[in-house]
């Protein structure tokens, strides 16, 4: 059953719409103006995100985080450590940071 | 998240590490510049504002991993799994409600 509309003053709607925006607080915007509202009131999705990887305990993190009052053998990392010192005293280490532009290996590069 | 992870897994912390710390001030700014009730150059300079921000702070920016093989395809995202270790934990009873279909 269709209600006679026309029967009411657009003004008085739009009276209307203004106190129902006033009792429940909402902000009243009959032109439909972009506030930017909806980002504010959007919930912040960083701290969900940021938790999709569950967390890892490492050997490192754990003596870390244990202060030296426990340590744990890293033997992965000893073993990485040995593996450079070996490299190195064999002439085969990784080369010096270049101090400056000109050092680099990429100076002489053709583009 | 496997202890050997990838250079890409780390790359996707390091995004969603970024998210999280710079959201609040992307959302303000956002705020600003999408706010038509604002002076023009206002907004212009928020808009400006927000192109500063590095491509690690943007939310669209982490793409949802394998979370034990860290693959990029194939992820079943209800339980953050690729294909195969989605099959493998369920053939083994590890995820809770999952049984094989067959009829």
């Amino acid at each position: 059953m269709a209600a006679p509309v026309s029967a009411v003053n657009p003004s008085r709607l739009a009276a209307l719409t203004r106190l129902r925006c006033a009792v429940f607080q909402t902000s009243y915007n009959p032109t439909g103006v972009r506030t930017g509202a909806k980002y504010l009131r959007a919930r912040l999705r960083g701290p969900s995100m940021a938790e999709y990887y569950p967390p890892v305990l490492t050997v490192a993190k754990f003596n870390r985080m244990s202060h030296g009052e426990f340590k744990i053998d890293d033997r992965h990392e000893a073993q990485r450590l040995a593996d450079i010192e070996e490299a190195k005293r064999r002439g085969k280490g990784a080369p010096k940071k270049a101090k400056s532009a000109a050092d680099s290996r990429r100076a002489g590069r053709r583009r | 998240m496997p202890p050997n992870f990838s250079a890409r897994v780390l790359r996707d912390i390091k995004a969603r590490n970024g998210v999280k710390a710079n959201e609040v001030a992307r959302r303000a700014y956002l705020y600003v510049a999408r706010n038509q009730t604002l002076p023009p150059e206002v907004r212009y300079q928020a808009q400006l504002q927000l192109n500063t921000f590095g491509k690690y702070t943007r939310p669209t920016t982490p793409k949802n991993r394998c979370t034990e093989t860290g693959r990029g395809r194939g992820i079943i995202s209800e339980f953050g799994l690729c294909r195969f270790q989605f099959r493998t934990k369920a053939l083994a009873g590890q995820l809770a409600g999952v049984r094989k279909a067959s009829w």
